[in-house]
């Protein structure tokens, strides 16, 4: 039985060498090599992310690469992650597979095989510098989900939605003054081409990834291959945050040293200013999720517990 | 016979048309939601989040309404460059085939428009920022596909019982 | 039976269906639906056909298409098409094809700017097909012209095709977009050359006009003012960064709508049949959109892709042959495959090849983008050459195919110099970036 990998990202990406091959090898020797992995890299099952899950649903492909934040909808209570301060970057995905079982209830339709979280979003800049809170007033931030949307106004800015693969024109022609995204992107996306200066230092939204699979794909396995796949799925996002979080390291250091470009991270005072900013967010969109009925703050409770 | 599918086929066809009112609306609607953006951003410095979503979902809208017109007006693209080569039994046989084929696969795409409705219904799937449920969407995809389809199917009676022509 | 084998049954399929005249967009839903259910059983087969149907047309950036549409016919039932075209007869009618050449130059600066070939050739096809035939041109000319000038929007930046591949090879954006400027002064010059010819060996393709007195040529530049105007805020907008496509699209159609209402220019009759056409043209491109992403998925699973890039790596055909045979490959792909969809699968094995033997990586890039314009004009499969047939009114296909050909011709000298000349691809980036 061969299972289809999918995902947008280019086949150069390094999600291939430090996620997929090493999830590929213990799949194929746990089943003595009766499952197999094909990886379908840089949309060749699809373009985009949007539709990533929609595609593991209907059985287009058998496994996915995708970002819960693009059907928001349906992950209101693993976006909890997403807010400031609810995980620590370095920490976030052990304690989330800790409490994957929380989720549950989130991933009927697929299942879940890693769920793991990216380097802490950046505020990248095209012209100005970001220093202080007061920068940050009237710029035009493109801003990667609702929660960061609602980040970012309280931070004075104003958010603008796009995708990804568009920030780069939409920063070179000044449709937008700069964009709230992981410092991977900088290489990615050659966003480092049209980035000035990246601040850092506040807490920030920080994305997940997660690998999902169609249950009647893994339905259609023995219990042991099952058990083979899921095992290699919790190891794949241990891999995953550890590859983003060491690429994020080297490229933002390598933007740091070019000419004329700067990092900036905030003295502790400025950050403090940025993290009033958001705190009454972070709150008001879990007493919201509480409100719907999602246990979001026992949630959050255990996130931050271990 | 020919005369009752003409008939139907008129019928069919006055239907597109009042489907089309509906794409008209999405269209100059979205023409007017993009420009209100443009002009919130700049005039009132305050751009409205989720523009995109209003249109992505207003597209779904407006072509599946705009796709059974179409279809009647006989506006798709085919290769005509083996016309000649064809002769008129060859002509035929092959515009019942070619109606046949967008049939078969109009249903099967509406069929599984209808059961991703009902899904999405159920899970409550929705737009991220503005949170606008999905499900009216597929719905209007399978309604679309559906009535493309029996545009098709007409068209493959009228063809049959009209018979070869040079 | 290897998916390998599927794929070619499916490609024979393929030209089975369009042969018997089924349209386009439906032949290639077929070969992608039934392609993907030998290969991968009826529910997966079934969710592609459902999941790309809807993402295809849920897309943000795809409105452009309707929106542009939408300008183009208000502007032919508010007469506005029809003053830009008067105009530029008073001012290159007395050349050689020059309404031809002219039209070329506004594709080139409209799809420079907009970026998208498709919303470049069913725009300016739109405005200047029913003109150029009104004055006398040859359909099989204006409509080649409109096609083809449509594809240089995927070579002079910016450009999705330049930004994929410099995704795909981790090469840079904007090196990638200098080094396309040159090549694409040089194929728009050589378009202009082919027209020059077409009208040369037939004087009936292209007529020449009446030369008139400056005084009045000013006269009727007036009356091409409203929708030069429009045009310059809309694409001018897009360079200064007021906007972005999207919103450019949506702007100009507003605009052309108040202006042709100011000047009593639209009847509610005439709203009308504007809107109709512009419906049903969108829904004949989005549905071959959508054929386009449900076989995409298929020819992947094929792995066809794969087998040609082993294939030619096997050859050892030493640097200038193996290019030769990777560039035969594209335009073999590129007949039936989507230009984009065609370097996701294919950079990845050619790239380390042809860096291996020694070419340029930007250079490659600019010679890839190229071949992939070429794509969209080559039969059976070509996106532009549909696109405008579909605003073209009754014009065959075959001519449109026929039109296009010295345009293909004059891509492949274009080709042949840059490959014998790659300073015209690195000569600008390498000056402005060292
Ligand atoms: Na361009
Ligand atoms: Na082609």
């Amino acid at each position: 039985k061969d299972l289809k990998l999918a995902d947008f990202q280019p086949p150069s990406h390094f999600v291939v060498g430090s996620v997929y091959e090493p999830f590929k090898k213990s799949v194929e020797t746990a089943t003595n090599g009766e499952v197999t992995v094909t990886f379908y890299m840089g949309g060749e099952l699809g373009p985009g992310p949007s539709e990533q899950y929609n595609r593991t649903v209907e059985g287009v492909t058998d496994i996915a690469f995708g970002l819960p934040g693009y059907t928001a909808a349906n992950f209101p209570k693993t976006l909890l992650t997403e807010l400031p301060g609810v995980i620590d970057a370095a920490t976030g995905t052990d304690h989330i597979l800790a409490h994957m079982d929380m989720l549950s209830d989130e991933y009927r339709r697929v299942a879940l095989l890693g769920l793991w979280n990216n380097a802490p979003n950046l505020l990248l800049s095209a012209s100005k510098p970001i220093r202080t809170l007061d920068d940050m007033k009237g710029m035009k931030i493109r801003v990667p989900s609702r929660n960061a949307g609602l980040v970012v106004a309280a931070w004075g800015a104003t958010p603008v939605s796009m995708p990804a693969p568009d920030i780069y024109n939409a920063m070179q022609t000044g449709v937008i003054d700069g964009a709230m995204i992981d410092a991977t992107a900088l290489k990615a996306f050659k966003l480092a081409e049209v980035t000035k200066s990246v601040t850092q230092g506040m807490k920030t939204t920080i994305s997940s990834f997660f690998l999902i699979m169609n249950r009647d794909s893994l339905a259609d396995l023995t219990d042991e291959q099952q058990k083979a796949v899921m095992e290699a799925g919790k190891q794949a996002a241990r891999n995953g945050h550890d590859a983003w979080e060491s690429t994020a390291k080297t490229v933002l250091a390598d933007f740091g040293s070019t000419d004329g470009k700067e990092v900036i991270t905030l003295p502790a005072e400025e950050a403090a200013k940025f993290d009033a900013a958001s705190a009454p967010v972070v709150e008001r969109v879990i007493s919201e999720a509480d409100s719907s009925g999602i246990k979001a703050s026992a949630f959050v409770k255990a996130l931050k517990s271990n | 016979m020919l005369r009752g599918l003409e008939r139907l086929s008129n019928g069919l066809e006055k239907a597109t048309i009042a489907l089309t009112v509906i794409g008209g609306l999405c269209l100059l609607g979205v023409v007017v939601v993009v420009t209100a953006g443009v002009v919130s951003r700049y005039v009132f410095g305050a751009p409205v989040l989720g523009v995109n979503e209003i249109v992505e979902l207003t597209a779904v809208a407006l072509v599946m309404s705009a796709l059974p017109y179409c279809t009647a007006r006989g506006d798709h693209v085919a290769v005509d460059v083996f016309d000649g080569m064809l002769g008129a039994w060859g002509r035929l046989l092959g515009d019942l085939l070619s109606r046949g084929i967008a049939v078969t696969i109009l249903a099967i795409l509406s069929y599984r428009a209808v059961l991703k409705a009902l899904d999405a219904l159920e899970w409550g799937d929705a737009t991220n920022m503005l949170q606008m449920p999905l499900w009216p969407y597929y719905a209007i995809l399978a309604v679309g596909t559906a009535l493309c389809a029996l545009v098709f199917a007409v068209q493959f009676l009228v063809l049959a019982a009209k018979g070869p022509r040079s | 039976m290897t998916p390998v084998t599927v794929g070619l049954i499916g490609i024979a399929c393929l030209f089975v269906l369009l042969i018997i005249r089924t349209p386009v967009a439906f032949a290639m839903l077929a070969v992608g639906f039934f392609g993907y259910w030998a290969l991968e059983g009826s529910r997966s087969a079934g969710g592609v056909l459902l999941t790309e149907s809807y993402s295809a047309v849920a897309s943000y950036n795809l409105i452009i298409v309707p929106m542009f549409v939408l300008l183009g016919n208000i502007s032919a039932v508010a007469g506005f098409s029809r003053g830009l075209y008067d105009a530029a007869f008073a001012w290159v009618g007395r050349f050689k094809g020059g309404l031809a050449s002219a039209s070329v130059l506004g594709c080139a600066v409209f799809a420079a700017v907009s970026g998208s070939s498709v919303a470049t050739a069913v725009t300016l096809g739109r405005v200047a097909l029913p003109e150029m035939r009104r004055l006398g041109y040859a359909p099989s000319l204006s409509t080649g012209a409109i096609a083809a000038g449509g594809t240089l929007g995927f070579l002079i930046p910016p450009s999705t095709g330049f930004v994929l591949y410099a995704i795909l090879t981790e090469e840079s954006i904007g090196r990638l977009f200098i080094a396309g400027i040159l090549p694409g002064l040089l194929l728009t010059g050589l378009f202009i050359a082919a027209i020059w010819i077409v009208a040369t060996l037939d004087p009936k393709a292209g007529p020449r006009g009446e030369p008139m007195a400056l005084g009045e040529r000013f006269r009727v530049l007036g009356e091409a003012a409203p929708l030069l105007a429009i045009i310059v805020i809309s694409i001018g907008g897009i360079y200064a960064g007021v906007f972005t496509p999207v919103e450019a699209s949506g702007v100009g159609a507003a605009l052309v709508i108040l202006l042709a209402l100011a000047r009593r220019r639209l009847t509610f009759s005439g709203l009308k049949e504007a809107v109709l056409n512009t419906l049903s043209t969108s829904a004949m491109l989005y549905m071959i959109v959508i054929g386009a992403n449900v076989l995409n998925p298929f020819f992947a699973i094929t792995r066809i892709p794969e087998a040609l890039g082993d294939g030619l790596v096997a050859l050892g055909l030493g640097a200038y042959g193996t290019l030769f045979v990777i560039i035969l490959a594209y335009l073999v792909l590129g007949m039936f495959m989507d230009g984009l969809s065609m370097l996701v699968v294919t950079i990845p094995i050619v790239f380390p090849v042809i860096v291996g033997l020694g070419f340029d990586p930007i250079w490659f890039g600019v010679v890839a983008v190229i071949v992939i314009e070429m794509g969209m004009i080559t039969p059976p499969v070509g996106l532009n050459v549909f696109v405008v047939r579909g605003v073209a009114g009754d014009v065959p296909l075959t001519t449109v195919f026929r039109g296009v050909l010295p345009f293909l011709v004059a891509m492949i000298v274009g080709l042949l110099l840059i490959i014998a000349i790659p300073g015209i691809a690195l000569v600008l980036p390498n000056s402005m970036f060292g």
